[in-house]
């Protein structure tokens, strides 16, 4: 191993309380876990039925995670919470906001409980305001912030993306916010409370939405050979128009005067895009790519998942990561002193009980063999 | 009770263009000193990325600006950047030269793939990126090219991406002393945010396919209302959402037995779409939403910028800022503070710099005299 590898993780020391669900919230956990933050995952007592997808779904997002049940709807439950937030740094949450705070868990309490505590709590519009208790995953999030209406063919209905996007953008910004938290409680040896909107996290990448401008590249998604297969291409200046040109091998209608400046090729897009299309259309979305990523233009095939994952790229830089058999993403934040650890797959329900309630809390086998017995863990 | 801000006394150069234009001002809003460089003699205009930075002019291309570089390099904490693999190398200011400078210099790189592998050197744009990480597949209508989501998403992410970088590295460096090099690829962030895409296809075997308003997972569609568009989700609490239908008389044949069963509804979807769009066709937006909210149903009006402007609950969390384009002479309402922290406030700056604005303080807080930083603007270095 080189001295590299050796490197203390840099969250090492920090402890997550994990009520998290669905995507945002473990999302946000699993990129901390996999830096090195001992994440704490809350789980139901009685595992739901679960299809293969849910499975993966869970597997995916939960890694580098520990894993407890907990019964929160009894109140040993609640007091074992309690204990288990003494020892934590920070707790992390994306229910609405009326979820923790009937257990008894708003900022307010959990800052009686530990001083210094840090709170994250992700919901869909926030812990104040008229529509504070709205519910919604990320297509309501998307549609709430601005993103699906403007996501759409022109003259066509909103289409929107597809994928519950808004879910990784909120869970990023709240990653940043909490690191910034820590680097905070470092300085001055306070936590705080940090409540995200995922509608307002969202909107604040509308930006050009707000502010007016001018499209002011020539680009387009080109149809080329075979069934549902599509080039982007970029074209940001006169020299890489040139190049351009050249991939296509300089066809005259290459020259026409209409095309010549990058405002000319922009007015007249439909007409280029129709000429630019005669030619992707007779070769694959790779061969198109290649030809013009040799004259040094942007230009990339549209990939679908199983493209992804034999994507050359991708797999030399090991964005594919797998543990014990399971493929999962890599977080795409690569440090050269300190690079993220893949040690761990998903907990299984209740996987680390004895190391979180009898090595951390202290419990002795009895004490934690009655907990079992009233259905509390 | 605020108690200063996280990133105040850092000092952040920031030399990216679109790619990680929004990292340096995450950056910013968190308190940090945040210098844009930019090229001497071109006026970038009013970007929306750099709001509450400040700004010089610098051609690191000269010899004579690269050391000036260098002597801000030693007074900086951070420095971000998305030029082209290798450029800064051949320019002698790659991240191992620049660490030798200032061992506690923590570098961000936001490049279209990354400081590696064999696509290392290719161009890139918001909608390649889009495209190779498998975003531009997803989204748009079955029968229609992919299409590209709103705005410079990738580079968005990129972005937000790289600033958690910094911020880790930044945690590191209170024990190590050392900063690090962070290199952050947009096709990678954009492979990185797909949902639900990777995981059937590692699972399942299955290649999502884009279905245009119709959820993925076939849970929500967004529908015409009367006065808008609208989103509902199509099987939560079934039984409440028939019953209310009916009420209006208008679930037609969804109250018989058989749609009960969950999968028969979703064999046959596309029915329950149809009486579900004749319905909503009937009603406003803000009524169905309102009451559906009311009543648990995760559904949402699709807003327009119009109607998000107008949104009572942003208006009362004070989410909007007012920003200022001093170009134009415009204000623009605008999307503030993405988190809302209690005691280390997130702020996002109401004005963009002029291109050069700081080059008088910045230049003589380097230490250089009135008479030099004239010759250098006479040069062309500044």
């Amino acid at each position: 191993m080189t001295k590299n590898k050796m490197t203390t993780p840099i969250l090492k020391n920090l402890r997550i309380l994990d009520f998290t669900w669905v995507l945002a919230g473990p999302y946000a956990t699993r990129l901390l876990a996999d830096f090195g933050a001992e994440v704490i995952k809350i789980q139901p007592l009685i595992p739901q039925e679960e299809d293969t997808f849910s499975r993966g779904y869970y597997n995916t997002w939960n890694r580098n995670k520990l894993g407890i049940t907990l019964d929160l709807n009894k109140p040993q439950g609640v007091a074992l919470a309690k204990k288990l937030v003494e020892i934590s740094d920070a707790v992390v949450e994306n229910f609405t906001p009326r979820v923790m705070a009937n257990w008894g868990f708003d900022y307010e309490k959990l800052k009686e409980i530990k001083p210094d505590i840090i709170m994250l709590s992700l919901s869909t519009m926030g812990n104040s305001g008229p529509w504070r208790d709205y519910s919604g995953f990320g297509p309501t999030v998307q549609a709430f912030s601005g993103l699906t209406h403007l996501t759409a063919y022109p003259g066509r209905p909103p289409s929107g993306l597809g994928n519950a996007y808004a879910d990784h953008v909120a869970a990023l910004l709240a990653c940043l916010a909490l690191l910034g938290a820590l680097e905070y409680r470092l300085k001055t040896g306070q936590g705080q409370y940090i409540d995200v909107s995922q509608v307002e996290a969202m909107a604040g990448l509308l930006g050009d939405a707000f502010v007016p401008g001018e499209e002011a590249v020539f680009q387009g998604v080109y149809r080329c050979k075979g069934d549902d297969r599509w080039c982007a291409i970029s074209v940001f200046n006169d020299d890489e128009w040139l190049g351009f040109k050249k991939a296509l091998g300089s066809p005259p209608w290459a020259e026409d005067e209409r095309f010549a400046t990058p405002s000319g090729r922009i007015k007249n897009k439909q007409a280029l895009d129709g000429l630019v299309e005669g030619w992707t259309k007779k070769q694959s979305a790779e061969e198109v790519m290649a030809l013009l990523q040799h004259q040094g233009v942007a230009a990339g095939a549209v990939q679908d998942a199983a493209d992804l994952a034999r994507d050359s790229q991708l797999k030399k830089r090991g964005f594919f990561v797998e543990l014990g058999g399971t493929i999962s993403d890599a977080v795409p934040i690569r440090l050269s002193a300190t690079p993220a650890r893949y040690n761990r797959e998903a907990p299984a329900p209740g996987q680390d009980n004895d190391y979180v309630y009898r090595k951390l809390l202290g419990m002795s086998q009895e004490e934690l063999a009655e907990l079992k017995g009233q259905g509390v863990v | 009770m605020n108690g200063g801000s996280v990133l105040s006394g850092y000092r952040v150069l920031d030399l990216t263009d679109d790619k990680g234009r929004l990292c340096p001002r995450y950056l910013a809003d968190m308190g940090a000193e945040v210098i844009r460089i930019e090229e001497p003699g071109k006026d970038s205009g009013f970007h929306w990325q750099d709001l509450g930075k400040r700004s010089i002019t610098l051609n690191i291309e000269l010899e004579p600006g690269r050391e000036i570089l260098k002597r801000l390099v030693k007074t900086a904490d951070v420095l971000v950047e998305s030029h082209p693999p290798g450029y800064l190398e051949a320019l002698g200011l790659g991240y191992s030269l620049l660490s030798k400078i200032n061992p506690r210099l923590v570098v961000a790189s936001v490049t279209g793939f990354g400081q590696s592998g064999p696509y290392r050197d290719y161009k890139s744009s918001d909608i390649v990126a889009s495209a190779l990480g498998g975003q531009l597949y997803l989204s748009g209508e079955p029968d229609w090219p992919p299409l590209k989501p709103f705005g410079d998403q990738s580079y968005y992410l990129a972005s937000i991406l790289a600033a958690i970088g910094v911020l880790l590295a930044l945690l590191r460096r209170h024990t190590s002393g050392r900063g690090q090099h962070v290199d952050v690829s947009l096709q990678e962030c954009v492979a990185a945010a797909l949902d639900h895409a990777l995981v059937r296809y590692f699972y399942q075997g299955e290649v999502a396919k884009r279905q245009g308003g119709l959820h993925w997972n076939n849970a929500f569609n967004v529908f015409p209302a009367k006065d808008g568009y609208v989103l509902l989700s199509l099987f939560y609490q079934w039984h409440t959402l028939v019953e209310w239908l009916d009420s209006e008389g208008m679930a037609e044949d969804l109250t018989d037995e058989k749609w009960r069963d969950r999968d028969y509804r979703l064999q046959h979807i596309d029915h329950v779409i149809d009486v579900l769009g004749r319905w909503a066709k009937s009603h406003d937006v803000a009524g169905l939403v309102v009451k559906g909210q009311s009543m648990r149903f995760p559904w949402a009006e699709v807003a327009s910028i119009p109607g998000l402007l107008a949104s009572p609950q942003l208006e009362e969390r004070g989410f909007w800022v007012e920003v200022e384009d001093s170009d134009k002479g415009k204000k623009y309402r605008f999307p503030g503070a993405p988190c809302s922290l209690s005691r280390s406030p997130w702020k996002v700056g109401n004005k963009a710099p002029g291109t050069g604005e700081h080059n008088r303080e910045i230049y003589q807080e380097l230490g250089l005299s009135e008479k030099e930083v004239e010759a250098l603007i006479k040069e062309g270095v500044i």
